[in-house]
C-alpha cells in the first residue's frame, strides 16, 4: 500500500474548523491507516484505488466530507481558453493519446512541489502501471509557447532533459539516464518516439520518459501546464481528472486545453450519474436508514445525491473513477454514515458446520504420533535444492521450481517431507536426545500439470536409532490410525544407508520409503548421532 | 570409592550417582588423590624367591672358600653384580681364583622391602624409604604405578542426619530429571482452535489445491492482469507450467468480459493459464461457489498461501490463512462484522474495531483492528467485505457473498507472545518442548 506524509497543521488549514485530534481520529475512517506520527507530521497508508489521497489536498477533501465541514461533490470549474495541442497521426502506433490542462495563479512553494511530485509518482506507479498505461508531465506554463504538437521524433532528436545542463539525444537519454533505462522498454524497438513540441519547435516533453529542463517547475513558477499521455484515452483522462481536482483544491484556476487530431479530443472531465436503490444500501449494510439519511451519508463521501422515489441518483465527479457501480455506492454510503456507527450483529446460523474429513483424519494421525512420543514439526513446502537434494544425495531430475524468488531458501516445491526433517535435526544438535519428529503436509509431483499429495513422515534420532525401531513406529501408527497392515521390501534409496533401506508396501502397492538415514547425509549435516525415518503418501491410501 | 563399592555391594555407577547427589546437597566432599604403588619386577621377583644376588653369594661361601669358576657357574648372570657388591662392602677376599667369606652381614638393604611387597602391591607409605630406594636403583627390581583414587568424606551436617526408619523412604523434595512431552505443533493447535470455532458457528470446511491457475487466484476475483499484485515480484509463478483446463467456457467468457468492461484492456487467456502458488485461500472458496452456486452457505478454508517476499521477522514466503464466506439472500455487512466479533471473542480477544480498507474483489471492504495489551497497540487482523458483483455475476452466483480472511500466524504470534514469525517454522526443539499447550 502506498504511503504519503502530510502535516496536521497544513491539513487543519485546508480542512478548516477542526482540531488535530479530530483529524487523527478520523483518518482511519477514510481508509487511511496511520503508519507513524512525529510531531506535526503523520505518515498515512492509502489504498491504491484512491490516488486522490496521494496529496494533502485530496485528503482534506475527504476529511471535510466525513467531518461534515463541507459535503457534496467537488465541481471542476474549467474556463475556456485558446491553449491547444494538435496530434500527429504518427503517434497512434506508439502512444496514441494526449490530454492536458492549464492551472493558473496558484501558490507554489517547496511543500507544494513536494506534494505534486508525490502525486505524480503515485499516479505513474499505480493507475499508470509504471507509466505504461498513462504518464504525466507537469510544466511551467510560461516557458512554453502554444499551440503544441504531439508528434514523433527520431532517436537522434536532441534537447536538454530535466535535471541536466546539456543537450542529449533521445538515444543518449535512453542509455544514460535512470528513467531512460527504467522506462525505455515501453517504447519497444520503434525508431520514432513520442514527443511534445511547442510552437517554436522546442521540446516540452518526451513521454513517458522525461520532461525538458526548460519547463521545470520551481518555487518561482506561477502557472502550470499538465499533460497526460497514454495508450488508452479514458485512462489518460482519469489521470488528468485527479490532477485537475487536486490543483483546483490547491487554489489554482483551471483552463481547458483543446486537443485535436487522430482520434483525440478535448477532455471533458465530466461527472457521471449512477443510480442506486436505498434497498440495496440498507440490505447490504443491515441498516434501515431513511432516504434523507442515505443522501446525507453519500454527500459526506463527497458525492452528490438526489432522491427519486426509493432510488438515489448519485453524481460522481470524474476523479472518482474507482466507483464502478451501485455496490461501490453502498460503500460510499457506509463511509459517510461512519463505519464506527455500524453495530456488529450475531445472527444464528442456518447451516450446520463440519470439519473436512481429510482434516479430521490428519488430526487423528497427529494424536497417534504424539502418543508414540513424536513431536510435530512444520516446514515450508517451498524449499531449496540444498535441503531437498544436495544434502540428501537425492536426484533433482524433476523439480518444480518457481520464478524469481526473493529468497534462495525458497525456490523449489518439495516432493518429499523427510529431507526437511533431517535438516531440522541439524538445527538441534545441542538439544536433548532422543529427538523424534513427525510432519504431515503436502508434497508436489509433476503431473498434468501438478499432483498434490498428502504425505506423512517421521524421524527418530538418538544413539541407538535404527531400522527396527522406526519400522515399529510406522507399523503401529498405520495400524492405530487407519487399521492398515504394512510390509517392507528391500529397496535402495540414496536417502538411506545401503542394506538399511526399504519400500513401504500396503496391499501390494508401494506407498512410501523407510530406512536408516545414510551416513553421508548425517555427515553432510554434521549430526553426531544416527537417525532413521520414513515417509508414506496418504493420498491414494487414506484419501482420494 | 572402591571401598564403598565393596562394603555397600552397590555398582560403581550407583555409588558414583549417590556420591554426586550427596555433593549437590553439600552433604559430602570428594577429595581426589594420587597413590604410588610398588610391585616387584622380573629381577625383584627372582630375588624374592631365591634371595638377593649378594645374599646368594654369601650363602654359597658360608660352607668354605670356593673357586671363582664354580661360583660363576652356580650364580649365572647375577655373578657379576653379586661379586661387585661383596667386594665393595669387603665381605669377601680373593686369593688367586679362591674366594673366601670375610664377614657375613645379618641383613642386607632391600631385603625388608622385597619381603614386604612379595608378589603383591604396596604403597610408598607402608615401606621404608631408604630400603626401597636401594631396590629402585637396581634394574627391573621394582615397578612403580601412580593410581588415582577418590576419597569421600561426609560433612558435619551429614553426620547428624537421622534417616527415617520407614523402609524405602526417598527424598521426595529432591529435583528430578526433566522429561519432554511429545506434542502437536503450537501453530497447528491454533489452526485447530480456529477451525473448531468456525465449525461451531455453522461453517463447513472445504479444501483445495495450493497450486492454482491464475484464473482462480486472480481473474475470477476481478484482479486485472496488469495489476501489480500479479507481478513476479509479488507472486510465485511456476517455471514453465500452465494449466490446460482452467474453467468452463462460459466462466472464461464471462470473466473475460467483466475484465474488459471494468478495466478496459485485452484479457489474455494465456495469462489466466499460468500456474501460481495461491496468494490467498479465496481462490478455493470462489471456485467452490462457482461450482455449487448455493442459495445459502457457510464455508471456510484454511491452509498455506504464498507471497514472494523477503523473509523477515514480519514476513514469511509461506504462511497459513483462514478464509470464509457466508452466502444468503439476507446476508449483511453487520452480520459479517458480527461473525468476526464472535470469532475474536472466542479467541479471547474482546477489544476490536473495524476500519474501512480496500480489496480488489470486495465492496464494501473492512479490516478488523484488535488491541494487544502486550504490544500496547492496535494490530490489523482479518480483512473482510462483500464480493463485488464483478466477481459473483460472471460466475453465476446471484446471492450476496460475505467474505473474510487473514493470516493465522499473526493470531498465533499474539497467543504465544512471539515477535518473530519465523519461530513457527524453525523447528527449534527447545521452543517446541517448552511452549505452553494451553494458551
Amino acid at each position: 500500500m502506498p504511503v504519503v506524509e502530510v502535516s496536521y497543521s497544513r491539513l487543519q488549514k485546508l480542512i478548516g474548523r477542526v482540531s488535530k485530534k479530530q483529524i487523527s481520529e478520523s483518518l482511519p475512517f477514510l481508509g487511511l491507516d496511520i503508519e507513524s506520527e512525529e510531531g506535526d507530521l503523520v505518515r498515512v497508508e492509502y489504498s491504491p484505488n484512491r490516488p486522490d489521497y496521494s496529496t494533502d489536498f485530496g485528503i482534506a477533501l475527504g476529511m471535510q466530507g466525513i467531518l461534515g465541514v463541507r459535503t457534496g461533490a467537488v465541481k471542476l470549474n474549467i474556463k475556456k481558453s485558446n491553449y491547444s495541442i494538435k496530434v500527429n497521426p504518427a503517434v497512434s502506433k506508439i502512444r496514441p493519446y494526449v490530454t492536458g490542462i492549464v492551472a493558473k495563479h496558484g501558490k507554489i512553494d517547496e511543500k507544494m512541489i513536494k506534494q505534486l511530485m508525490a502525486m505524480q509518482e503515485d499516479l505513474h506507479f499505480g493507475i499508470g502501471r509504471r507509466r505504461k498505461k498513462s504518464s504525466i508531465g507537469i510544466h511551467d506554463l510560461d516557458k512554453i509557447s502554444f499551440p503544441l504538437t504531439y508528434t514523433v521524433a527520431s532517436r537522434s532528436h536532441s534537447f536538454v532533459p530535466l535535471a541536466s545542463e546539456s543537450m542529449m539525444s533521445i538515444s543518449e537519454i535512453l542509455q544514460n539516464t535512470g528513467v531512460g533505462k527504467d522506462y525505455g522498454r515501453l517504447l519497444g524497438n520503434s525508431q520514432s518516439v513520442p514527443i511534445i513540441l511547442d510552437s517554436e519547435q522546442n521540446t516540452v516533453s518526451f513521454p513517458p520518459i522525461i520532461n525538458a529542463a526548460v519547463t521545470t517547475v520551481t518555487p518561482k513558477t506561477k502557472n502550470l501546464f499538465v499533460e497526460v499521455t497514454g495508450i488508452n484515452k479514458q485512462d489518460a483522462e482519469d489521470m488528468l481528472a485527479i490532477v485537475a481536482t487536486i490543483l483546483q483544491s490547491a487554489g489554482f484556476a483551471l483552463y481547458g486545453v483543446r486537443i485535436s487530431g487522430s482520434g483525440n479530443s478535448s477532455p471533458k472531465l465530466a461527472s457521471r450519474k449512477i443510480t442506486v436503490s436505498s434497498d440495496l444500501i440498507n440490505k447490504s449494510l443491515g441498516l434501515d436508514l431513511g432516504i434523507p439519511k442515505i443522501t446525507a451519508s453519500l454527500k459526506k463521501s463527497r458525492l452528490d445525491a438526489a432522491a427519486k422515489g426509493k432510488n438515489i441518483i448519485c453524481t460522481i465527479p470524474a476523479y472518482r473513477f474507482d466507483i464502478f457501480g451501485p455496490m461501490d455506492l453502498v460503500e460510499e454510503a457506509a463511509l459517510g454514515y461512519g463505519i464506527q456507527n455500524l453495530e456488529p450483529v450475531v445472527s444464528p446460523s442456518q447451516t450446520i458446520g463440519q470439519t473436512n474429513p481429510v482434516s479430521a483424519k490428519l488430526k487423528s494421525l497427529s494424536l497417534v504420533m504424539v502418543g508414540l512420543g513424536y513431536l510435530e514439526g512444520l516446514n515450508s513446502s517451498l524449499t531449496s535444492k540444498r535441503i531437498l537434494y544436495d544434502m540428501t544425495n537425492r536426484d533433482p531430475a524433476k523439480t518444480l521450481s518457481v520464478l524469481d524468488s526473493k529468497s534462495q531458501e525458497h525456490t523449489i516445491l518439495r516432493d518429499s517431507i523427510l529431507p526437511g526433517l533431517v535438516e531440522n535435526l541439524s538445527r538441534n544438535i545441542h538439544a536433548q536426545y532422543p529427538q523424534k519428529l513427525f510432519e504431515v503436509g503436502t508434497v508436489f509431483l509433476p503431473d498434468s500439470p501438478i499432483d498434490e499429495k498428502v504425505s506423512f513422515a517421521a524421524i527418530s534420532s538418538h544413539q541407538d536409532a535404527n531400522f527396527t525401531e522406526i519400522k515399529s513406529i510406522l507399523q503401529s501408527a498405520l495400524k492405530s490410525a487407519f487399521n492398515l497392515e504394512m510390509e517392507t521390501k528391500t529397496m535402495e534409496n540414496p536417502l538411506f544407508e545401503g542394506g538399511r533401506s526399504a519400500s513401504v508396501v500396503i496391499n501390494g502397492r508401494t506407498v512410501g520409503m523407510i530406512g536408516e538415514i545414510s551416513s553421508r547425509t548425517i555427515e553432510n549435516y554434521k549430526i553426531r548421532v544416527p537417525a532413521a525415518g520414513f515417509e508414506v503418501f496418504l493420498s491414494g491410501l487414506v484419501f482420494e | 570409592m572402591e571401598r564403598l563399592e565393596e562394603t555397600t555391594g552397590l555398582s560403581s555407577d550407583q555409588v558414583r550417582r549417590g556420591v554426586e547427589w550427596l555433593r549437590l546437597k553439600d552433604l559430602a566432599s570428594v577429595a581426589e588423590s594420587t597413590t604410588h604403588m610398588y610391585s616387584l619386577g622380573k629381577n625383584g621377583l627372582e630375588a624374592f624367591e631365591k634371595g638377593l644376588p649378594e645374599r646368594r653369594l654369601i650363602d654359597l661361601l658360608k660352607d668354605g672358600p670356593k673357586k671363582l669358576q664354580d661360583l660363576q657357574k652356580d650364580l649365572g648372570p647375577i655373578f657379576g653384580p653379586a661379586m661387585g657388591l661383596a667386594r665393595r662392602n669387603n665381605w669377601i677376599e680373593s686369593v688367586d681364583d679362591q674366594i673366601t667369606l670375610k664377614a657375613s652381614p645379618a641383613e642386607l638393604s632391600g631385603e625388608i622391602t622385597l619381603k614386604k611387597i612379595g608378589t603383591g602391591k604396596m604403597s610408598k607409605a607402608k615401606l621404608d624409604e631408604s630400603d626401597l630406594n636401594s631396590l629402585l636403583k637396581r634394574p627391573d627390581f621394582v615397578v612403580e604405578d601412580a593410581i588415582k583414587s577418590k576419597e569421600v568424606s561426609l560433612s558435619d551436617d551429614a553426620k547428624t542426619i537421622v534417616l527415617s526408619d520407614t523402609a524405602g523412604a526417598i527424598d521426595v523434595e529432591a529435583k528430578v530429571p526433566q522429561v519432554y512431552v511429545a506434542r502437536t505443533h503450537p501453530l497447528k493447535d491454533t489452526i485447530d482452535e480456529i477451525r473448531e470455532i468456525f465449525v461451531t458457528l455453522g461453517f463447513s470446511e472445504i479444501i483445495g489445491s495450493m497450486v492454482q491457475p491464475s484464473f482462480w487466484n486472480f481473474d475470477a476475483l476481478f484482479t486485472p492482469q496488469d495489476h501489480p499484485a500479479r507481478e513476479l515480484q509479488d507472486t510465485f509463478y511456476l517455471d514453465s507450467i500452465s494449466a490446460k483446463k482452467i474453467g468452463t467456457p462460459e466462466q472464461i467468457k464471462k470473466v473475460s468480459a467483466s475484465h474488459k468492461q471494468g478495466w478496459r484492456y485485452l484479457w489474455d487467456i494465456n495469462e489466466a493459464r499460468k500456474m501460481v502458488l495461491r496468494t490467498h485461500t479465496t481462490c478455493v472458496t470462489i471456485k467452490h461457489l462457482a461450482e455449487t452456486k448455493p442459495d445459502e452457505a457457510r464455508v471456510f478454508s484454511v491452509g498455506r498461501v504464498f507471497r514472494n517476499e523477503k523473509v523477515s521477522y514480519k514476513h514469511l514466503v509461506e504462511f497459513n490463512q483462514i478464509e470464509g464466506v457466508v452466502v444468503g439472500k439476507n446476508a449483511t455487512l453487520r452480520d459479517l462484522m458480527g461473525i468476526q466479533k464472535e470469532f475474536y471473542k472466542r479467541m479471547g480477544i474482546t477489544k476490536i474495531k473495524f476500519w474501512p480498507t480496500f480489496f480488489p474483489y470486495t465492496e464494501p471492504s473492512l479490516q478488523t483492528m484488535v488491541y494487544n495489551d502486550r504490544l500496547g497497540k492496535w494490530v490489523e487482523l482479518f480483512g473482510m467485505g462483500i464480493f463485488r458483483p464483478e466477481v459473483t455475476k460472471p460466475l453465476g452466483i446471484n446471492r450476496p457473498v460475505l467474505a473474510w480472511g487473514g493470516g493465522i500466524e499473526r493470531i498465533a504470534m499474539l497467543k504465544y507472545g512471539l515477535d518473530d514469525v519465523r519461530e513457527f517454522y524453525n523447528n527449534d526443539l527447545n521452543w517446541l518442548r517448552s511452549a505452553t499447550k494451553c494458551q
